[in-house]
């Protein structure tokens, strides 16, 4: 564990750096350093507004150029075009020059007045047409009226003309003049035709109705087809209707109301003649509409594919071009010597990396001025940088999910590969489950490319993770063997240590007892003699519950210990003598002893000397209740009690250790520094009686006291919001100190003993998932064996469909989700409680790769 | 079939995969991961081991069943 390699031990070292760039480079290093992906820029300009930054200007114009991206690729989603997406795995793409930036941007512009122009046209061709169909369902509609109407002009003249024509006078009229000219024109009737939504032709009527009372003869019929309205691209129902009336200014009445009601009035000509010839001219223009529609679109057609083959590149370059100026914009820009100035951190072992990056770029360039990179002292806390490989990626994740670990503390994702999957696989730990896990797992890691590309959520999940099965169902295999189950059946590799004791006239179906064969033990695992046994669960609970105390016992001391490494490189012997050393005995005093009563209990062969095997409960319960007595001896009795009393009185000592050692020191140091005139940082030192005065007086000789204060605030608050992300080094506070040491106190101690009792969900949870698949054993599959014949095979055919599906489902992916959430709150709470503080920041440098991956608008260009 | 000093002979033979795993691991910014991983595998392993046969070893409880089928009580 050299302290200058990367190890996943600690958090990387970081460097704050400085760099001096010549503003003509600026673009071209923070592309280079996006691409490398190792430096995280502060922001420099923390006062100056958005709008008032160096490079906004370049920003709203790539903003412009990505809106006509995405106008392209909605015209193309409305003409249904494939857009070539890319891969970024395979394609990389070379940071593009300021030139093709321009040519991309000017390029984007003329494109998109194109495809607007062909757009519009397209939309005024299509208008066009939609009104000349009408026109032509106009005329055809119309002849027929007219057609009509003309046998029986008479009627008309009759209902429109005369309100008070005497009710006879119609014979007359017949008989005195058979042979005048049967025209409209010639009785001055007037007439509207056009087409209406038919939905309004109701209101339409009442309301012509009503304003002309009655003075009209209208007809109307239903086109057949619905028409598309070319605003709305809405198919709409339409009617045709021919209005008759005489007199101009009704004409132009009724004309005014139609167009009001959002009629199209067409011109249509009374003589049956001239209407044909409208009709053929209508129809020979809506051949020629109607084809010069298709070229239009074709045209727009061809333009939007061509454009979709390299809309994707565009799309990056320009995300990857906004994300160089937006870190641009975060530089202090020196106008006078034209350089740029960034800060920021980077691991302190990639600094020669960086540097050479630079160099490259100013070589490349061609400059004369070279750019500096020094490395600078500072006071703030450095970023949490835990550097991850695609295995060690899903483990970190997971610790990331609790919280980020404080710079340079004991990553709790290392030890966390392996306990975190162990712990896992003791709750399920079934040897036929393991197989089928460890087969998903391993399909997923050898299929790890094309799979990388499925976007369904779950499944994504589940991959995420496909290292952290496959170690998770490696461990389940052994903890399968170790249990000895495999589908809730057993293996019988070794001959077992038990042999039936089958007494004189035994009988099948009589209770049968074991014995030990002799010295041998089942060497590997539970012995199957215990398999199907009658008290199977009388031993297994007490096996699996002294194993979870165990192990917990183990993982928590493992867990305290980190804590000893964090206080030694932080060098605070402090956290040593005042939390590690007494917080260690108090945990060992108690449930250390208890591990060692477990494992001497085993260790004894009670039965052979002739002595009663105590109860561990209850000599533990009587260790606190009642020091020195004894129920049950487990050694001899004297040293028992004494020993007993000892150890609780030991770690009774720790609890004044741990609150008071730590606090009362702190304050000795501190006390000592001020002694020697020590004054910290941060604190106001009050030079003279008159700055205090200012603070509250408040006497300015500007005379306006109200805009001075306002000014002030406004000061203080950017101040501290520049101050937020640095250090507090607050004064040193003793009740501060000492509140915090007794929650901490009383926290360990409690903590102790029910974190032990919360590793018993590795037993509950182990003993479930047994429990489970053998009753799901005996509920399907199981007792299909047993059948013969033709119904034998169909039973255990659909057994074992049901017995596969169910223990898919049920114990493998629900049981196993179930185990893996028990096995993460034992990682989160009961194992980093004892070590790790969780106070860090993560280090997100500024990359292109991380960029691209989480910009959720380019998840259609990506491949 | 294993008696008692077995718990010892495993010890050993894990302490040398310990071992082992410490002076073997590849070379590299992935030696602490490797090292570290595959010792506590060796030791979480070894202690479920352990475990085991340890509440085998002195039992204070035999198995009793009564769905034995004749021909098989003397397996």
């Amino acid at each position: 564990m050299a302290p200058s390699q990367t190890s996943m031990f600690r958090s990387a070292d970081m460097s704050m750096v400085q760099l001096y760039i010549s503003n003509e480079i600026g673009r071209e290093v923070v592309n280079a350093l996006g691409e490398l992906g190792l430096v995280q820029f502060r922001d420099l300009n923390g006062e100056v507004t958005a709008f008032q930054r160096t490079y906004t200007q370049e920003i709203r114009r790539l903003d412009n150029v990505e809106r006509q991206l995405r106008y392209f690729h909605h015209q193309m989603d409305k003409s249904a075009i494939p857009v070539r997406k890319l891969d970024l795995d395979v394609e990389t793409l070379a940071a593009p020059s300021t030139n093709e930036i321009d040519e991309l941007a000017e390029r984007s512009q003329s494109l998109e007045s194109r495809v607007h122009q062909l757009n519009e046209s397209y939309e005024t061709l299509k208008k066009r047409e939609v009104e000349l169909t009408e026109w032509r369902w106009v005329l055809r509609e119309a002849g027929g009226f007219f057609d009509r109407a003309h046998g029986n002009v008479e009627e008309i003249r009759a209902s429109t003309e005369d309100d008070d024509a005497p009710l006879l006078q119609d014979v007359e009229q017949h008989n005195q003049a058979p042979d005048v000219e049967r025209s409209f024109s010639g009785m001055n009737i007037g007439f509207v035709a056009g087409v209406i939504s038919r939905d309004r032709i109701a209101a339409f009527e009442r309301i012509l109705w009503r304003t002309l009372r009655g003075n009209l003869y209208m007809n109307q019929s239903e086109i057949p087809e619905p028409l598309i309205d070319p605003t709305t691209n809405e198919a709409v129902n339409k009617n045709v209707f021919v209005i008759f009336a005489h007199g101009k200014e009704i004409l132009a009445k009724i004309r005014k109301i139609s167009e009001s009601m959002g009629a199209e009035i067409y011109n249509v000509d009374e003589n049956s003649d001239l209407r044909r010839d409208q009709i053929h001219e209508v129809n020979a223009r809506l051949n020629d509409v109607q084809n010069v529609l298709k070229n239009t679109q074709q045209t727009l057609e061809a333009e939007l594919t061509q454009i979709a083959q390299s809309l994707s590149a565009w799309m990056i370059l320009v995300t990857k071009e906004k994300a160089a100026y937006q870190t641009l914009n975060l530089f202090s820009f020196d106008r006078q010597r034209r350089t740029l100035i960034a800060e920021g951190w980077c691991p302190s072992n990639d600094l020669p990396l960086i540097r050479s990056t630079l160099q490259d770029v100013t070589n490349r360039a061609g400059l004369s001025v070279p750019s500096i990179i020094n490395e600078i002292r500072t006071n703030k806390t450095p970023p949490t940088y835990l550097k991850t490989n695609k295995f060690t990626e899903a483990f970190q994740t997971i610790i990331n999910a609790y919280g980020t670990a404080s710079y340079q503390e004991v990553n709790p994702a290392l030890p966390a590969i392996v306990t975190f999957p162990f712990l896992f696989a003791v709750m399920f730990g079934d040897f036929g489950h393991a197989v089928i896990m460890l087969c998903a797992s391993l399909a997923m890691i050898y299929w790890e490319r094309p799979l990388k590309k499925v976007t369904f959520e779950l499944f994504a999940m589940i991959y995420y993770g496909r290292y952290i099965a496959l170690i998770m169902a490696i461990f389940s295999l052994y903890t399968g063997l170790i249990y000895n189950d495999v589908f809730s059946q057993s293996f019988t590799f070794f001959d077992s240590a038990w042999k039936w004791k089958v007494p004189e006239g035994w009988e099948q179906g009589k209770v049968l007892t074991a014995e030990l064969k002799g010295d041998g033990r089942y060497p590997f695992g539970l012995d199957w003699r215990w398999h199907g046994a009658e008290n199977d669960l009388l031993f297994s609970n007490s096996y699996k519950m002294k194993m979870s105390i165990i192990l917990g016992w183990a993982h928590m001391t493992y867990s305290l210990v980190l804590s000893l490494f964090n206080a030694r490189h932080f060098k605070k012997p402090i956290d040593i003598w005042g939390n590690f050393v007494p917080g260690m005995i108090f945990f060992q005093a108690i449930f250390g002893y208890l591990v060692g009563c477990i494992i001497y209990k085993w260790s004894v062969d009670w039965y052979a000397i002739g002595q009663q095997p105590p109860g561990l409960l209850n000599m533990l319960i009587y260790m606190f209740l009642n020091p020195g007595y004894i129920d049950i001896p487990l050694y001899k009795e004297s040293v028992q009690a004494g020993v007993q009393k000892f150890l609780l009185g030991l770690a009774f000592l720790q609890v004044p250790i741990l609150l008071f050692l730590k606090p009362f020191y702190l304050r000795y140091e501190h006390n000592r520094a001020r002694a020697k005139g020590y004054r910290g940082i941060g604190e106001p030192s009050r030079v003279s009686a008159l700055d205090d005065e200012d603070g509250d007086g408040h006497i300015t000789g500007n005379g306006r006291p109200s805009m001075d204060s306002e000014d002030g605030e406004g000061v203080a608050m950017i101040a501290q919001d520049h101050d937020d992300d640095e250090e507090g080094h607050g004064e040193f506070e003793f009740s501060e100190v000492m509140i915090h040491q007794v929650i901490h106190t009383i926290e360990f101690c409690l903590n102790c003993v029910s974190h032990t009792a919360s590793y018993l969900r590795l037993w509950a949870l182990s003993l479930a998932h047994q429990q489970l698949s053998s009753v799901l054993w005996t509920m399907t599959l199981g007792p299909t064996l047993s059948m013969t014949g033709v119904i034998g095979v169909i039973a255990i055919v659909i057994g074992f469909g049901g017995w596969f599906f169910l223990t898919c489902a049920i114990l493998i992916a629900m049981e196993g989700c179930s185990a893996m959430l028990h096995s993460l709150r034992l990682q989160w709470v009961e194992a980093q409680s004892k070590y790790a503080e969780f106070a860090g920041h993560m280090f997100t440098p500024f990359s292109f790769g991380a960029l691209l991956e989480e910009d959720e608008g380019l998840t259609e260009f990506k491949g | 079939m294993a008696q008692g000093y077995s718990v010892f002979i495993g010890a050993i033979i894990v302490a040398a995969f310990c071992a082992a795993a410490w002076f073997l691991a590849p070379k590299g910014e992935n030696q602490t991961t490797w090292r570290s991983s595959l010792i506590i595998a060796f030791v979480a392993c070894y202690l479920m081991w352990f475990i085991t046969f340890m509440a085998q070893l002195n039992p204070l409880i035999e198995p009793r069943s009564g769905t034995v089928r004749a021909g098989y009580e003397h397996e």
